[in-house]
């Protein structure tokens, strides 16, 4: 038997052991009803019919990191490389919604992302960017709508109304209960706040994604293929629940919502799980919630290479793999891609690591002529068979997911965790026996392999953002500044919509831990659920 | 020594969430026979060092990705330094460039494993340093006992717990007030003991716990997941935790847990809180070892038939339903009041709202 890849930790059905396939392994494919012409429901073989001979994906780098001045320094090396969108991580204390001088944030301040507490910090993350010109992308979560709340208002700051800004936010807490752990409140207010910001994006952001649904985060923590596919495409359907719960419109929200896929080693089975993802929205969005518009039934997403994946030893490999992982994306008709850096196991990319697999990406896109052609893995037997199987896989996850009261009532349950944690435990054994094999690690390994350089990040940044921090909370209006968050606690506790409460007081110098700290008063602080 | 399990902590300090890696470990070393008590996400250095103290845990992991070592492991080390265990050796694992590596030997880490570190090699490793490790004799144990020395009551427990005191030593008599806790797996027990010491602490009481997980029929490990819903704060020395294994053949309790609370009754604890394992008929051996029993229940969690069949229904002296934030709870109150009757108390409480706690607090104080 061969040798399972370390990516696919559910010992792959017995099928996939076959030496071929055939014509019998597509049996009962009905070309116009399961795959149909690209850019025809239900969009398996892609959302476009061009797909990249129009446009090529978007090349976006996830970066961050220091204080905002540093980041905003990438932004423009990036932007003057060719990358044509920009992605932003933000810092652990911003991610968990603490501010930069909260005493939890020790030692963690511009450590793994920019740290953005205030109104000023956004202002300096963006300076001299045109946002009206470029996309921006926003890893936040939990404090999701304060820092949309500050980009709006940099934004106008600039004289760019809401309506031109264009953009994702992650905000997509429920994956946070399941895989990240960026969770602050309850999984219901949470999930609350969010429909919040579908509705004000809904009526005020025509162009920016409002959720992007990850199933990255899902698959990185330990999940299989088929776990991230179907744990991902439920969370969707959650949020598009709440959202008809909220009264709004399924043809005018839902185009905003996007999609955000990891693309691991088992290069057929990930692009297999694509074209499933949208097959199964295809259907969801306008069989079972009704949407009327064709291109609300597209699953756009983001994909990135995956990060665990990638080893401390030989480090230049991680090129190598990255490439593979990006070329499955690609052939799987992804809207936009990150490529990991190769020293992603040391630290936060160095400038000369980010441009490699910057240019990783380049070199498909000009090089190979694989954009020339949509979807030229369609109808492959193997493919063709794969891809039914993740979609009957992901059916048998959202029945599990039903029985146990929804998206909700699972994590509740620990259902995601206990799943994620008994994939992870699986891969590792398979890694600590062999049977997986990892190149430089378990397989071929060299002793003194070539060492690679590290990015550093001073302590001197935390002390020049928390004594900035410091004096701005000094410096503020004060009086502005209580009305603003008894403002928002009003709001928060009356069941409104925060959003543009949230705005005031990003406007009014409000912090984001202050504005955390506030809904937490009404919405309750979550303790983690079931942890295994 | 070597027939008993191996104690050892793995601890994720301050805001970093990624906790892949530190949960295949505690699993890995259940399976090979380790005690393991996992103290969860956002921990400080301080709360993970006094749990190293309570628990007498062999070797400390701290699992960090978040680039904050060099901030967080000295902390580490200065605390088990204060607390006076600098008998435990510390490992750290995690996103740790190379270069740093003797920077952190060299600030008295035992260890340093990175990614790609094989789990075998990492529990071979823990398995020496829990062997180097010089414990208190047991006579050490009980001078410090005596004098009121909290890392000398965490080692003299592990001597209590393992019958190896041998009768050379009884422990003094003690007033403290023993509540047995019990409940199906998951209703909330220890997060509601948690609410509850706390509570109690606050009106300036000294509570210890004594936790009772059950161990992996299989391998002989366990993980004891209690502590980490117990946790607040920085809750200093009046609050002692102690989780126990509760072995194979002891069915609810683990092995001498009335020893074990016998000992912190006489060290001076006010009040001992007691969490067993499940509710089934076995538990009925808790009203043994404590002065009150009270079942924690929670809503939609069975109909009056239910309630009825189970032996500790009998039993308890009194009922805490927790979770009331969640539907049902006025259903269960109702059936669970026609199953009791009059006489025995029923409290409603929800953990997570931090709803109920005084009252239920009140319960046992009075
Ligand atoms: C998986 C992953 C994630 C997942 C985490 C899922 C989860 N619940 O764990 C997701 C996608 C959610 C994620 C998010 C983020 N991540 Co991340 N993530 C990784 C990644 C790719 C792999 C980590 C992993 O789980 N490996 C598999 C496990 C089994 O291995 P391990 O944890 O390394 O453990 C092994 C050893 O290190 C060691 N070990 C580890 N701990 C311990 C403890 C003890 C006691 C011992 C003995 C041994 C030991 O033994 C284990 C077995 O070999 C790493 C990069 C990498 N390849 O290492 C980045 C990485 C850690 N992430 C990083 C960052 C920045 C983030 C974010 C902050 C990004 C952002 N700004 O939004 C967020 C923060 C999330 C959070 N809440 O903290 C950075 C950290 C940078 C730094 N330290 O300088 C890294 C290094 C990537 C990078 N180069 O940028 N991440
Ligand atoms: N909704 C809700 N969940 C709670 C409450 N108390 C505890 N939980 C959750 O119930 C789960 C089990 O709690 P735990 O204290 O470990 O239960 P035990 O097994 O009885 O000790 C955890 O996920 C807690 O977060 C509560 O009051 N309300
Ligand atoms: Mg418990």
């Amino acid at each position: 038997m061969a040798t399972k890849p370390i990516s696919d930790p559910q010992a792959a059905p017995v099928a996939n052991d076959k030496p071929f396939y055939g014509p019998q392994d597509v049996a009962g494919i009905d070309y116009a009803r399961d795959l149909a012409n690209p850019g025809e429901f239900p969009f398996t073989r892609g959302i476009h019919p061009e797909m990249y001979r129009k446009r090529t994906w978007t090349m976006r780098q996830f970066a961050g990191f220091g204080s905002a001045e540093d980041t905003n320094e990438r932004f423009k090396y990036l932007l003057g490389q060719g990358q044509t969108g920009l992605s932003t991580a933000f810092d652990l204390p911003t991610l968990m919604g603490r501010d930069s001088d909260d005493p939890l944030s020790l030692g963690e301040v511009g450590k793994c992302g920019v740290a953005v507490s205030s109104l000023d910090d956004m202002r300096r993350l963006f300076d001299g960017i045109a946002l009206d010109q470029v996309s921006t992308s926003m890893t936040i979560n939990a404090p999701a709508a304060i820092l949309l709340a500050f980009y709006i208002a940099v934004a106008e700051e600039k004289s760019v109304g809401p309506d031109k800004l264009r953009g994702t936010l992650q905000n997509d807490i429920l994956k946070e209960f399941h895989a990240q752990n960026e969770y602050v409140f309850p999984p219901r207010p949470s999930v609350k706040l969010v429909t919040d910001t579908i509705e004000y994006g809904t009526h005020h952001m025509p162009q920016w994604n409002t959720v992007s649904i990850s199933g990255y985060h899902i698959r990185e923590a330990g999940a299989s293929a088929a776990q991230e596919l179907a744990f991902t495409l439920a969370d969707g359907m959650s949020y598009v629940e709440h959202a008809l719960e909220r009264g709004l419109d399924i043809d005018e929200f839902s185009k905003r919502l996007s999609f955000f896929f990891d693309v691991h080693n088992d290069f057929f089975e990930e692009i297999a799980k694509i074209r499933a993802a949208r097959r199964i929205w295809a259907k969801v969005m306008r069989d079972k919630y009704g949407a009327k518009l064709e291109r609300n039934w597209w699953m756009r997403c983001h994909a990135q290479t995956a990060g665990v994946t990638l080893t401390e030893q030989q480090p230049t490999n991680n090129v190598v793999r990255v490439a593979y992982q990006a070329l499955a994306a690609v052939l799987a008709g992804v809207q936009s891609l990150h490529t990991n850096s190769m020293d992603e196991t040391l630290a936060l990319p160095t400038e000369n690591a980010v441009k490699l697999a910057l240019r990783t990406q380049q070199i498909i896109a000009c090089e190979t002529n694989v954009t020339s052609v949509a979807d030229p893995l369609g109808g492959s037997w193997f493919i063709e068979n794969k891809t039914n199987e993740m979609e009957a896989e992901a059916n048998e996850i959202f029945r599990e997911i039903d029985d146990l009261g929804g998206v909700i009532g699972a994590i509740e349950h620990g259902y995601f965790r206990r799943s994620i944690a008994d994939s992870a435990i699986k891969q590792s054994l398979a890694f600590d026996s062999g049977e997986a094999e990892v190149v430089g690690v378990n397989k071929y390994v060299e002793k003194d392999y070539e060492r690679i350089d590290v990015l550093k990040i001073g302590a001197d940044v935390e002390k020049q953002q928390v004594a900035r921090l410091q004096q701005l909370k000094r410096d503020r209006d004060a009086k502005r500044h209580q009305q603003s968050l008894e403002a928002l606690r009003k709001a928060a506790a009356d069941d409104a919509n925060v959003m543009p409460f949230l705005i005031d007081a990003a406007k009014a110098d409000a912090t984001v831990g202050e504005m955390m700290e506030v809904m937490a008063s009404v919405f309750g602080r979550y303790d983690g659920g079931p942890e295994w | 020594m070597t027939d008993h399990p191996i104690r050892i902590l793995l601890a994720k300090i301050g805001l970093d969430g990624h906790d892949r890696g530190v949960k295949v470990l505690a699993r890995s070393f259940r399976d090979a026979g380790f005690d393991v008590i996992y103290t969860g996400l956002w921990q400080t250095a301080q709360s993970t060092m006094l749990a190293a103290m309570q628990e007498d845990i062999d070797v400390v992991g701290v699992s960090l990705l978040s680039a904050a070592h060099l901030t967080v492991m000295p902390e580490v080390l200065r605390h088990r330094k204060e607390l006076g265990i600098e008998n435990v050796p510390v490992v750290l694992g995690g996103i740790v460039p190379e270069d740093e590596h003797h920077l952190l030997y060299e600030m008295g880490c035992a260890a340093v494993f990175n990614p790609g570190a094989s789990v075998e090699g990492i529990v071979e490793k823990f398995k020496v340093l829990a062997a180097d490790r010089k414990r208190l004799s047991l006579s050490e144990a009980i001078a410090g006992y005596e004098s009121k020395n909290n890392a000398a009551l965490g080692q003299l427990i592990t001597y209590i717990q393992r019958d190896q005191v041998d009768g050379k030593w009884t422990p003094p008599a003690g007033s403290a007030k023993v509540f047995g806790i019990t409940g199906a797996p998951g209703v909330g027990k220890s997060s509601l003991i948690g609410k509850l010491g706390k509570a109690m602490c606050e009106k300036g009481f000294k509570v210890a716990v004594v936790a009772v997980d059950p161990s992996s029929p299989v391998h002989g490990g366990a993980l004891l997941g209690d502590r980490l819903r117990m946790m607040w704060g920085e809750p200093g020395d009046n609050f002692f935790i102690r989780s126990l294994s509760s072995g194979k053949e002891y069915g609810g309790l683990g092995p001498h847990c009335a020893d074990v609370i016998r000992a912190l009754d006489g060290y001076g604890f006010d009040y001992i809180l007691v969490e067993s394992v499940g509710a089934g008929q076995s538990d009925v051996a808790i009203r043994d070892v404590v002065d009150k029993t009270l079942l924690v229940l929670m809503p939609e969690s069975g109909d009056s038939v239910q309630f009825s069949k189970a032996g500790i229904m009998e039993i308890a002296d009194m009922f805490i339903i927790n979770k009331c934030d969640l539907p049902g709870a006025d259903a269960t109150e109702g059936q669970l009041k026609s199953a009791v009757g009059t006489g025995r108390p029923i409290c409603r409480v929800s953990t997570v709202r931090s709803e109920g706690i005084e009252a239920a607090a009140d319960l046992l104080l009075n």
